[in-house]
């Protein structure tokens, strides 16, 4: 029985002993480095904040970038520190970077929480529709020193598509199936960004509320949905015509939906529309395209 | 003549795999995806005008991933030895009182639930994790009595049903989640490592310790409920208290494992079974050596998963399982006199 | 007192409202050598369970030693009373080295390490079992008769007062039949052990065993009352010694079986006989046809 009365008393021992070192510890702590007024090692997580900050002329002060981050395509020559999905930490210490940007959900918070727990100062942007798009857009203007370039970008893009809104004024929206994946078929629902690029562009989604943001969709609600466009972001950017044939024999055993019938189902770049980048616009005028009245010669 | 364990013999084989492990562990700091110079590490630490990469990643970020990896890698092969004994299952492994449905469905509540407290400032996903497997075991463990006071089936069927009801759950809740929880909550599932502060490492170090130090103190009680509860109880063991004991220790080790890691398959089951290829069924030395050897494995594995596909990574689990099977594989043809019976 | 082991008026019952035993008395004396025999079901293993402290009765008292069971902790209960149960296997290759020194497990230091006196217990009980040479071997690679006596080396290394058998003996040959006998009876003897075992092999028990308790399964009318157990000829058991239990007539009573009966020493032996048997004719029992069939004599 002693043994037991030992092991419980060394445990509550141990614990108050580590508990003691780390309060310690943390009053020794030093503030982390005071925020350099324009960083110049920055390291991105995520390739629209890539893409972001060479809009903002920032490529001399980019150190670091994820596997994924293609475009421009000079990204893809900055040293690597893993991927969107798995950031590798050892990577982005030893770039020593004065500031990490990333994308505000749960796997990228987990290593920005480890990196600021280093020390290092992190800024996370929230961006799940195209005004928190704007807003982090002034965001890393500020943190960045580049105010001036933010508020010029922001401007420029509000501009061209408050253009595309006036362009398409008054046209009826017609219905749109927005297909992110074909087996089994899942559509973009109400709740996505999609939607709000869908609707920026003069379109109107075909499904109604889901409970889910992507739902998966049966056969019943392809034909009730009464598409009148289909369109499919291809994430690989090899033959687009390719990809069209096997999207039209697919799409081929609903004759009666209005999309099948008009022939109006298209393959866009998925690299444009899958993130809130400042290729924004050009994401908005390509599904603009496929929403005008007259089909798009391809 | 020694034909029962001795004292000695069992502190050689302890401290030499203790030995391993520490080599093990200094070896694999200075493996990684970034070429660290160890020299340059030591030449002090990081000030925050001059920060010394080398002693960043040394120090910061693979050593504590390095003691978290060992941390679990021995809670769950401790486990695994304690659920193989109380259950009289060669099969069991630390997950089959539905630990890990439980501790899946705690972490997908969480994420879903944009719950934003923490326990000792780690992320909201660990602590439900941890509530999610002792809370399902308490379940399974109220269910499973049915069947009468000793028996383990009751248990089994019980964990079984438990494991199946959570994993719909978690099916449904991923399927309404938005993509990226969905993502977070695999990704979480798959098992990953990640470096934990100060304060949480001693603390966990300390109870999976403690928790296996319980064990070994009912390891000849586990010896005697081999030969089921009637015999043991004839030979003076308390099976009651012995059963209560190791379920919850063991129990509560697993979901500081998964807590700290997600769910790693493999090592609960297979390093309790290589061991004791190696070295007999006695438990008062396959519970310390398995809980070591389960710790250098993981070790090796976390190591490897980060290093052979950089700069991406490969989920834990699945080195666990890769390395794993071909080398039980040799084990087994080489020792097949011990080889235990699936009866 | 020497009563080693005592039963009061003890009653169980596995459901409620059919007692497998009712009112069940008797003393064990200490150093007897006791051979419990009885038809299948009359409830030879549930009185070993219920020695073992492994069943508790509904009504009466069981005592070891003069203390009443319930007062024992489980270990203290096992260094009175030793079980050797049909041959089991785990799951696990435990050695029969292993397997028999787990039986010190009550007695083991502060951190579950054996002693010298441990070590040596173990050695003569593998010796007196003649399982010395497979000390090092996998218990499951020994035939059932080897596990057999393992399990005896075990309940021997335990170390206790009483040694309560189930049928120690099934899975012998002749050779170790005999020798399983002579070494409970020489346990007796020499260290003045209580045994009590559970047998079907009636003659050869008769050989070794002090007493003798004859039991049968318990029959009380359908809504399952007790019936008046002192009632010696047609309640539920006897004890005495082997030759007033083990008569043919007590035989054929309690198991339903025609027996032939010869005298051999002090003791008969009896042998259960069915129609179709050599020497039917002996003891009354016709063949169904007049035909000579050849046929072996039968074994018990």
């Amino acid at each position: 029985m002693r043994k037991w009365w030992l092991l419980l008393v060394s445990l509550a021992l141990w614990n108050i002993l580590g508990y003691s070192l780390a309060q310690t510890s943390r009053v020794a702590a030093t503030d982390a480095t005071p925020a350099a007024a324009t960083p110049t090692r920055i390291v991105s997580l995520a390739p629209n904040l890539t893409e972001l900050l060479y809009a903002l002329g920032l490529e001399e002060a980019l150190a670091g970038v994820t596997l994924d981050s293609d475009y421009p395509a000079a990204a893809a020559a900055k040293p690597q520190v893993g991927t969107f999905w798995q950031p590798n930490i050892e990577a982005v210490v030893a770039l020593k970077p004065d500031l990490v940007v990333a994308l505000d959900f749960q796997q990228q918070q987990s290593v920005v929480q480890r990196l600021e727990r280093l020390g290092y100062r992190c800024l996370m942007a929230d961006i799940w529709t195209v005004d928190d798009f704007m807003r982090a857009v002034g965001t890393m203007g500020q943190a960045t020193g580049r105010q001036p370039q933010a508020e010029a970008l922001v401007a420029r893009l509000r501009g061209d598509i408050q253009r595309l809104q006036n362009a398409i004024a008054g046209r009826t929206r017609p219905r749109v199936l927005w297909v992110v994946q074909r087996e089994p078929l899942r559509v973009a629902g109400r709740d996505t960004f999609v939607n709000e690029l869908i609707e920026l562009a003069g379109g109107e989604n075909a499904i109604g509320p889901t409970l889910h943001k992507y739902p998966p969709i049966g056969a019943e609600q392809v034909i009730a949905c009464g598409a009148e466009v289909i369109i499919e972001p291809a994430m690989v950017e090899s033959d687009f015509a390719r990809q069209r044939e096997t999207a039209l024999a697919y799409w081929s055993r609903w004759p009666h939906v209005p999309a099948v019938a008009a022939g109006r189902i298209y393959v866009i770049d998925g690299d444009l529309v899958s993130r809130l980048s400042p290729r924004l616009y050009q994401g908005l005028e390509t599904i603009a395209q496929c929403l005008r009245p007259e089909p798009p010669g391809e | 003549m020694h034909r029962t364990l001795s004292p000695r013999t069992l502190l050689i084989r302890v401290a030499s795999a203790a030995v391993v492990l520490v080599a093990v562990m200094l070896a694999c700091a200075l493996v990684g995806t970034e070429r660290v110079s160890f020299v340059n590490a030591l030449s002090g630490g990081s000030d925050p005008a001059s920060p010394n990469p080398d002693f960043e990643i040394l120090m910061h970020v693979r050593v504590p991933r390095i003691i978290l990896a060992a941390i679990v890698g021995a809670a769950l092969a401790g486990a695994g030895v304690t659920f193989q004994a109380v259950l009289r299952n060669p099969l069991a492994d630390p997950y089959i009182l539905g630990i890990s449905s439980g501790a899946g469905l705690g972490a997908i509540l969480a994420v879903i639930g944009g719950l934003n407290w923490t326990l000792f400032g780690r992320s909201p996903i660990a602590a439900f994790a941890f509530a999610g497997a002792l809370g399902t075991v308490w379940l399974v463990w109220v269910v499973g009595r049915v069947t009468g006071k000793f028996h383990v089936t009751g248990l089994l069927l019980a964990g079984v049903v438990v494991n199946a009801c959570f994993s719909a759950v978690i099916m449904f809740l991923t399927s309404i989640a938005r993509s990226q929880e969905v993502h977070a909550t695999i990704f979480w599932l798959m098992g990953n490592m990640a470096e934990e502060e100060f304060f949480v490492l001693w603390v966990s170090g300390g109870s999976v310790l403690a928790g296996l130090v319980a064990l070994f103190f009912i390891s000849p009680q586990l010896n005697a409920l081999s030969f089921g509860p009637a015999e043991a109880q004839s030979m003076g063991v308390n099976v009651r208290r012995t059963q209560v004991v190791a379920f919850a220790v063991a129990a509560f080790i697993t979901a500081v494992a998964v807590s700290l890691s997600g769910l790693i398959g493999f090592v609960g089951l297979i390093v309790p079974h290589a061991v004791r290829l190696v070295f007999g069924p006695d438990h008062r030395q396959l519970l310390p050596l398995s809980s070591l050897v389960g710790a250098v494995f993981l070790l090796l594995a976390d190591t490897l998963a980060r290093v052979v596909v950089a700069p991406a990574q490969l989920p834990v689990g699945v080195v666990t399982a890769m390395l794993g099977g071909p080398f039980f594989l040799v084990l087994l043809m080489r020792y097949n006199r011990k080889v235990c019976r699936l009866t | 007192m020497t009563a080693s082991a005592q039963l009061q008026d003890v009653t169980f019952a596995y459901r409620p409202g059919c007692p497998v035993l009712a009112g069940v008395s008797l003393t064990v004396e200490r150093g007897t050598f006791l051979a419990v025999a009885g038809p299948n079901g009359a409830g030879k293993s549930t009185l070993l369970n219920l020695l073992a402290g492994l069943l508790a009765p509904q009504a009466g008292t069981i005592s070891i030693e003069a203390g009443d069971i319930r007062s024992y902790s489980r270990r203290d209960l096992a260094r009175k009373v030793a079980v050797v149960r049909q041959e089991s296997i785990p799951p696990f290759g435990f050695s029969v080295a292993e397997t028999v020194m787990m039986a010190r497990t009550p007695h083991y230091g502060p951190w579950g390490f054996e002693s010298q006196r441990d070590r040596t217990l173990l050695a003569e009980a593998l010796d007196a079992t003649d399982t010395t040479q497979f000390a090092a071997r996998p218990l499951a690679d020994l035939s059932g008769g080897e596990r057999q006596r393992v399990l005896i080396a075990r309940a021997l290394a335990q170390d206790t007062p009483i040694l309560l058998l189930d049928e120690p003996t099934s899975f012998l040959d002749l050779k170790h039949q005999i020798e399983i006998y002579d070494l409970l009876k020489s346990i007796q003897r020499d260290k003045g052990r209580t045994i009590i075992a559970i047998t079907h092999d009636i003659n050869l028990a008769a050989q070794y065993c002090d007493q003798a308790l004859m039991l049968q399964p318990y029959q009380g009318p359908d809504t399952c009352e007790r019936s008046d157990p002192s009632d010696a000829a047609t309640g539920q058991y006897r004890i005495g010694p082997p030759s007033a239990v083990f008569t043919p007539a007590g035989i054929e009573q309690a198991f339903g079986v025609r027996v032939f009966a010869a005298p051999v020493g002090r003791e008969s032996v009896i042998l259960p006989l069915g129609h179709l048997a050599a020497d039917a004719g002996k003891i009354g029992l016709q063949q169904a046809s007049d035909k000579a069939t050849p046929s072996e004599p039968n074994k018990t």
